[in-house]
């Protein structure tokens, strides 16, 4: 009988290792809130840029046709009795799980930000809220802008700083470059978080007259006068706070609970990417505690490292990162490291931007693994050396 | 209060380049309160100008940062928050 698999969430990680596994060997059943798969990279430039906002498509179609899809969200996953609950009551006994659960803004966490999130909107979470963001950068006329992180725990950590240079370069195309200040804040201590990528980004920032401030942890805004305040003690007054909001894992109860972190992360082995203290259970994507940037390159070397796992395939991931990272005016790079190997320095070329460009167009056929073979040359290509 | 009896969260950090472990604690600082203490475990180098840096900032304090077992490990004192 053919082992059932079932895997929670649709998201990059889910959907590329539903088309992965071999239908001889399992019978995989997709589950996922949201009927459809929306390109999360592309949401920079319908806040930046005013891009169109049709970057999603049917989750079913991605799929292949013997992959069960249920559109549900999913209740409860009970790792000791090898059950998934849906919302709508459908129970789902499995031989093995994957948990695909992704991670959603929580403005929630920072007094005041849930109403400047609902008033400015953000890139990180519905293609409304980053056309909500295009409209109020489009109307900007002058003054003071600030964008930041407001936790630690990141989507895409490139993500906040390709949002202030593209914000800066729609600026300053617009004539309005001497009217506005610029301020990027964060909570590490230098804009970059790792130092070799801060050599390549502190000159950048400081040649198009951004300002920095470090070890700004966010602790609270007050929406009437668009303050920010640090659990530091530091303030930045501003016309327009662009955040980028905490992070929060998927509203999923488990058995056991203490798979959970504080953050409602899966705790997750770093290199075999099964859930820590169970069996028959695998996590993967941006709903892990990893130690490694939360990003669609990790969680499609995930996928397949799970993949190969349930083959009964030699199967380590070793946290390979390659994040993609607009930094305006055409350049761009990559944040290549893993957990052997920090990450370098890079710095930014006009190619490497239309390479990031170019994949973007190319995601759909990765998710369906049509991409493998130019894809596994790539990641071997550009494998970064361990540290001596 | 004495560290050795103070409540102390521990932060393994370990393996973590990207973002890095600055991060880790940052998160735990967020959460902490006064008097709390907590162990930071990473292997990355940058790690000790890092939490020098971050202890000055934020007014906390480094109790101890030695290498063990292959590992460095910082324990800190939140004093301030």
């Amino acid at each position: 009988m053919a082992k059932r698999v079932v895997i929670v969430g649709g998201g990059s990680g889910g959907t590329i290792l539903a088309n992965d596994l071999d239908p001889h060997t399992y019978e995989v059943t997709v589950v996922s809130a949201s009927a459809s798969h929306m390109f999360q990279p592309a949401l920079l430039y319908v806040a930046m840029r005013g891009a169109p906002a049709a970057i999603a498509r049917d989750e079913r179609g991605l799929l292949p046709s013997r992959v069960r899809f249920i559109q549900d969200a999913v209740a409860e996953v009970d790792l000791t009795a090898q059950t998934v609950m849906t919302a709508g009551g459908e129970r789902l006994p499995y031989d093995e799980v994957v948990l695909a659960t992704g991670i959603l803004t929580d403005p929630g966490q920072i007094p005041g930000l849930a109403e400047v999130n609902a008033a400015i909107g953000d890139y990180h979470s519905t293609a409304a809220q980053a056309q909500k963001l295009w409209r109020q950068l489009d109307a900007f006329r002058g003054g003071t802008i600030a964008l930041g992180q407001a936790s630690p725990v990141c989507k895409c950590p490139p993500s906040p700083l390709e949002g202030v240079l593209l914000a800066e370069e729609l600026i300053r195309r617009r004539g309005l470059r001497d009217k506005t200040r610029i301020v990027y804040f964060t909570p590490y201590p230098r804009a970059y978080p790792a130092k070799p990528m801060d050599e390549i980004v502190a000159p950048i920032l400081a040649a198009r007259g951004i300002e920095v401030m470090p070890f700004f942890d966010l602790d609270r805004i007050d929406p009437a006068t668009r303050t920010l305040y640090s659990i530091e003690g530091d303030q930045i007054a501003c016309d327009l706070p662009i955040v980028v909001p905490p992070f929060i894992g998927a509203d999923i109860a488990y058995r056991p609970a203490e798979v959970l972190d504080a953050s409602r992360l899966v705790v997750t082995d770093r290199q075999s990417l099964r859930v820590k203290g169970v069996e028959h259970a695998f996590a993967i994507g941006d709903g892990t505690n990893l130690p490694t940037s939360k990003a669609g390159v990790g969680a499609h070397l995930e996928a397949k490292t799970v993949a190969a796992a349930l083959a009964g395939r030699p199967a380590v991931f070793e946290g390979r990162t390659n994040c993609p990272f607009d930094m305006g005016h055409g350049f761009g790079t990559f944040v290549v490291g893993s957990y052997t190997a920090p990450v370098v320095k890079s710095p930014p070329t006009r190619w490497k931007h239309f390479m990031k460009m170019a994949f973007a167009r190319l995601y759909w056929l990765e998710l369906r693994g049509w991409l493998d073979p130019v894809i596994d040359v790539y990641f071997r290509m550009t494998a970064p050396k361990p540290a001596p | 209060m004495d560290t050795t009896t103070a409540p102390r969260t521990l932060v393994d950090s370990r393996g973590s380049s990207c973002p890095g472990p600055i991060t880790d604690l940052a998160l735990a600082y967020r959460r902490s309160k006064v008097g709390d203490v907590i162990e930071l475990w990473a292997t990355d180098p940058g790690v000790r100008p890092d939490v020098q840096a971050w202890a000055a900032k934020t007014g906390n304090e480094i109790v101890s940062m030695e290498d063990r077992d292959g590992k460095i490990v910082v324990v800190l004192r939140i004093a301030k928050r």
